[in-house]
């Protein structure tokens, strides 16, 4: 190791001295602006501590703190510091941005995106991940087979999901009748200003195109401007009230709205207090997403990798599932929850039917990159 | 007399400085940086690069028209409400509070401390289609039976006066709070009645806090979006909700910082035409 | 009734005259009730749900009553160092820019100077800039140096934008300022500095006052500008917003309610104290 600090280590250090920094450093940091990441040397030896950037209450959870992280430095040794602040999709990219593109390290080993936004693929287009150390996940068999080559990352060279869910209609069965198609959502006059959309285009616009009968995995100029059509049809007439994120959940538990574009891991937990609402696949399709687990340049690949291949045992995921409800991407997971709580194993909600995997799909990521398809999405939802 | 006495000429350099330098560093060393952004060309793929792009501020105002002027309508609306909800609520604390005052401003002030979504969710479950207020309205005919609140610019013109009701109603009690009472009396001695009183004695003497006032809520309500985006629906949505879809959804930077800008120029036109309005004396004292 | 001539002075007290003076005296208290009535709604709802037991993790629909949230109010992890966290960074940074609003606004009301109408817009500019270009931009700038995020981060940004609202109602108040007082002590034989602490200061103590009120609350609450620059820092409400979204625990309406009850404790002993410091001196 040459005097020359590289970029991560300097800003580790900077992070335990405060930022005071010797001059060496200073002008180290100054004249460097190749990223000297170590990630990239294959150093087989697992870091102290692993930097995890997570979704908010996405992970097991007790007062005590988060079990399957004390059961990773029991095993390993290696301390997890877990960060809970990622809350949308967009506005962390909008702050990673800042230091990647600047060739700085964002000190983060893991972090987590949807692949139902374009930030995923954006973000290996411009190098800005490492590569997975698949030979230190060899549970990386234990993946669900649907999961197993998005059109975004084929080989899941860069990528391995954490959580995956589903996007279908919620609907208040003291308000309405079984909502179970886009059609009913968008043009049943019983269901007037009382259905929300969501903001993301690639949820939207999976189920107004299967509804079209157009495949969303393989998007054209034609059915794209078909399916925006459609919705804004929909919203000129007053039958979409809003485009919401989770947002829909308090009008939805509340009887504000009768149905809604939602998520099947929000309806899980909206159920517990509200027997009146139901989730479904629509009946001509719907969407399917993966939370992934990446790597940011600058991050420790070996040791990002070993706790990835941790969280693809059976037993631990089914752990952090029991507390996440939202849908597991690890096989035998599920033989595992029976085991502990039956109750979420049965949930098919959680653990889908086979018939419910095959009515499901992953909008084109391609399509989700299209700036011009963005421009005229965020025109629509924001006139 | 005193050294700062003396040296008159250098009182005001030595106060502003410490203030003016914090800003200069942080604030405008940051907007030149925009600046420059906002003349860029090119795609987030790609990179960026300095194009002299002025067409970047013919897009915002080209484009985005509707909802700059939206924005303007929004927070002008919202500033009105605030004032006219606000002033007599600081002229009561001013002047009957007595020896509660601070607390009462904290009362004031209180919302800010559960945070936005808190507040904006117990707003949703107040005016919640079912709820009560909601129910109230449309029994005595001022919405349909199935009309709501919710999702509309009502509810977004309310939301941003509750949100910035603190920044209309303090600035007014720090200037009514000023007002010397005996001159209320001794107007009333000269037989004002005590309307005529509070028109030609306290009014123009809280006018600077009304200036301060509207100022404060106008300025940055004109560039919110969490209103609109949680309380609005996709026609209700402000000029900050498509700035911050430029820069977020889109990675499309050039046109978030042009269209701040133009966002900036026309709020200081306003002002600009306000102080006129209202007399320099009163905006600069 | 006969009037007497010292009596010219006040018109007849006639009983309609005297209830509709009742009224009006009367109808600005009731408003101001109401109005705090409008204020607190939400508070109150806040409050009331923090005693609710949800099954599920969403806190939206009243599910029964609980004092567990209360009891476990530490249960939710990160959630009380975020809050202490946005308690910090908000005193410090209304205090400071306080401090930096009070000397800028002394400046521009009382001194004419070459740049006076430029400060005077200068101050406007970060009140009509966008946070999310604000927040990225100032993100920039600090990419460009080698400080950390976190703390000192967060801490800067708030005091930045916190300027401009301490320098209006800080100039609210000045302007209309009799400065007599003033020349009376100076005359007196006082120098600027006594004049400053002991006329100057008790005579604005309001709108100092109430600059920190509002700084402070601007700063507890920020979002934008504090998520871009916060590092790995997390504050009260980039807490909740990321909590939202799976469903934000009771103990977040729990915090907000301990915060708001110990600012009122603390006001109320303020002026308990000063009644009994007013008894012993009379």
């Amino acid at each position: 190791m040459t005097d020359v600090l590289s970029r991560r280590q300097l800003l580790e250090r900077a992070a335990k001295g405060g930022a005071v920094l010797t001059l060496p450093g200073l002008l180290a940091a100054c004249g460097g602006s190749s990223s000297e990441s170590s990630g990239s040397e294959s150093d087989k030896t697992l870091a102290d501590t692993l930097r995890f950037s997570n979704w908010t209450l996405y992970i097991d959870n007790t007062k005590k703190g988060h079990p399957t992280l004390d059961m990773f430095k029991k095993e390993t040794g290696t301390t997890v510091k877990y960060f809970e602040d990622i809350n949308d999709n967009a506005s962390f990219f909008g702050k990673i941005q800042g230091p990647l593109s600047r060739g700085q390290s964002i000190d983060r080993d893991i972090i987590v995106m949807t692949d139902n936004s374009r930030y995923p693929s954006l973000l290996i287009k411009k190098g800005w991940l490492e590569k997975l150390d698949k030979s230190a996940i060899p549970n990386i068999k234990n993946l669900q087979p649907s999961l197993q080559h998005p059109n975004w990352d084929p080989d899941r060279d860069y990528s391995l999901p954490w959580q995956s869910g589903m996007t279908g209609i919620a609907y208040n069965d003291k308000l309405t009748d079984p909502v179970l198609s886009t059609d009913d959502l968008l043009e049943n006059p019983k269901l007037k200003g009382k259905v929300t959309l969501l903001t993301e285009m690639g949820d939207t616009m999976t189920l107004v195109m299967f509804a079209n009968g157009d495949d969303p995995s393989k998007v054209t100029d034609a059915t794209f401007d078909k399916a925006l059509k459609r919705i804004q049809k929909a919203v000129d007439s007053g039958q979409v009230r809003q485009f919401t994120g989770n947002d829909y959940s308090g009008p939805l538990s509340k009887g504000d709205l009768s149905a809604a574009m939602a998520w099947s891991g929000d309806v899980v937990q909206l159920q517990a207090d509200n027997k009146n609402l139901h989730w479904n696949v629509p009946e001509a399709g719907g969407g399917i997403w993966t939370d992934n687990m990446l790597i940011p340049k600058g991050g420790d690949a070996f040791t990002a990798s070993t706790y990835m291949n941790f969280v693809y045992k059976p037993r631990i995921a089914a752990l952090i599932e029991d507390y996440v409800n939202y849908i597991c991407p690890v096989v035998g997971a599920k033989e595992e929850l029976e085991k502990i709580d039956p109750d979420v194993a049965k949930n098919t909600l959680i653990f889908p039917t086979k018939e419910m995997l095959d009515n499901v799909v992953g909008f084109d990521s391609e399509a989700l990159a299209n700036q011009k398809y963005l421009e005229a999405w965020q025109n629509l939802i924001s006139s | 007399m005193g050294f700062l006495h003396r040296h008159r000429n250098l009182t005001p350099y030595l106060l502003l400085a410490p203030g003016l330098l914090y800003l200069a560093l942080f604030f405008v060393v940051p907007l030149c940086f925009l600046a420059y952004q906002s003349l860029e060309s090119g795609t987030f793929d790609i990179g960026y690069s300095f194009t002299w792009a002025w067409g970047n501020y013919w897009d915002a105002i080209h484009n985005y028209r509707d909802q700059f002027i939206r924005s303007l309508e929004y927070a002008g609306i919202a500033t009105i409400l605030a004032l006219v909800f606000a002033y007599p609520l600081a002229y009561w604390i001013a002047f009957r509070g007595g020896r509660w005052k601070n607390l009462l401003l904290l009362f004031i002030v209180a919302p800010f401390f559960v945070t936005y979504l808190i507040r904006t969710l117990a707003w949703e479950t107040i005016l919640a289609d079912e709820g009560p207020v909601v129910g109230f309205l449309r029994s005595i005919g001022i919405l349909d039976d199935d009309g709501r609140l919710l999702a509309t610019g009502t509810a977004v013109v309310a939301g941003i006066t509750y949100n910035f009701f603190p920044f209309m109603a303090l600035p007014l009690y720090v200037s009514l709070e000023q007002i010397d009472e005996r001159l209320i009396e001794a107007a009333q001695d000269l037989y004002a009645s005590k309307w005529k009183a509070f028109l030609r004695v306290t009014l123009p003497l809280s006018l600077p806090g009304v200036v301060a006032g509207t100022l404060l809520t106008f300025i940055p309500a004109a560039g919110d979006f969490i209103n609109a985006q949680l309380l609005g629906s996709s026609q209700n949505h402000m000029i900050g909700n498509v700035i911050q879809s430029k820069f977020l959804e889109l990675t499309d930077y050039p046109a978030a910082a042009a269209m701040s800008f133009v966002l900036m120029a026309a709020i200081l036109l306003m002002v600009a035409f306000y102080a006129r309005l209202v007399g320099t004396e009163k905006l600069t004292g | 009734m006969s009037s007497v001539p010292l009596a010219e002075h006040a018109p007849r007290e006639s009983l309609a005259s005297r209830l509709w003076a009742f009224v009006k005296r009367h109808v600005l208290t009731v408003y101001a009730w109401l109005a705090f009535v409008y204020l607190m709604l939400p508070i109150a709802i806040v409050i009331a749900f923090s005693f609710n037991n949800p099954a599920g993790r969403f806190n939206y629909v009243w599910s029964g009553f609980t004092l567990d949230n209360w009891k476990n109010w530490d249960g939710v992890p990160g959630l009380s160092s975020a809050m202490f966290l946005s308690l910090e960074i908000a005193a410090l940074a209304s205090v400071a820019a306080t401090v930096l609003g009070t000397l800028i606004a002394l400046a521009l009301v009382r001194y004419g100077f070459f740049g006076r109408s430029a400060t005077n817009f200068l101050i406007f500019l970060p009140l009509s800039t966008p946070e999310i270009v604000l927040g990225a931009s100032l993100l920039t700038l600090f990419l460009n140096t080698t400080i950390v995020f976190g703390f000192w981060t967060i801490l800067i940004a708030h005091v930045m934008f916190c300027i401009s609202f301490a320098v209006v109602t800080v100039k609210a108040r000045l302007i209309g300022f009799d400065r007599h007082l003033e020349e009376a002590a100076m005359d007196l034989g006082a120098n600027e500095l006594t004049t400053f602490r002991k006329v100057t200061l008790p005579l604005i103590a309001p709108a100092i006052l109430a600059s920190l009120l509002l700084c402070f609350a601007i700063s507890i609450d920020d979002f934008v500008v504090t998520y871009f620059n916060a590092g790995s820092e997390v504050t009260f409400p980039l807490f909740v917003w990321g909590a939202a979204r799976v469903g934000a625990p009771p103990q977040v309406n729990v915090f907000g309610t301990v915060i708001f009850m110990v600012a009122v404790l603390g006001m109320v002993a303020n002026v308990l104290v000063q009644m009994r410091r007013e008894r012993s001196v009379a």
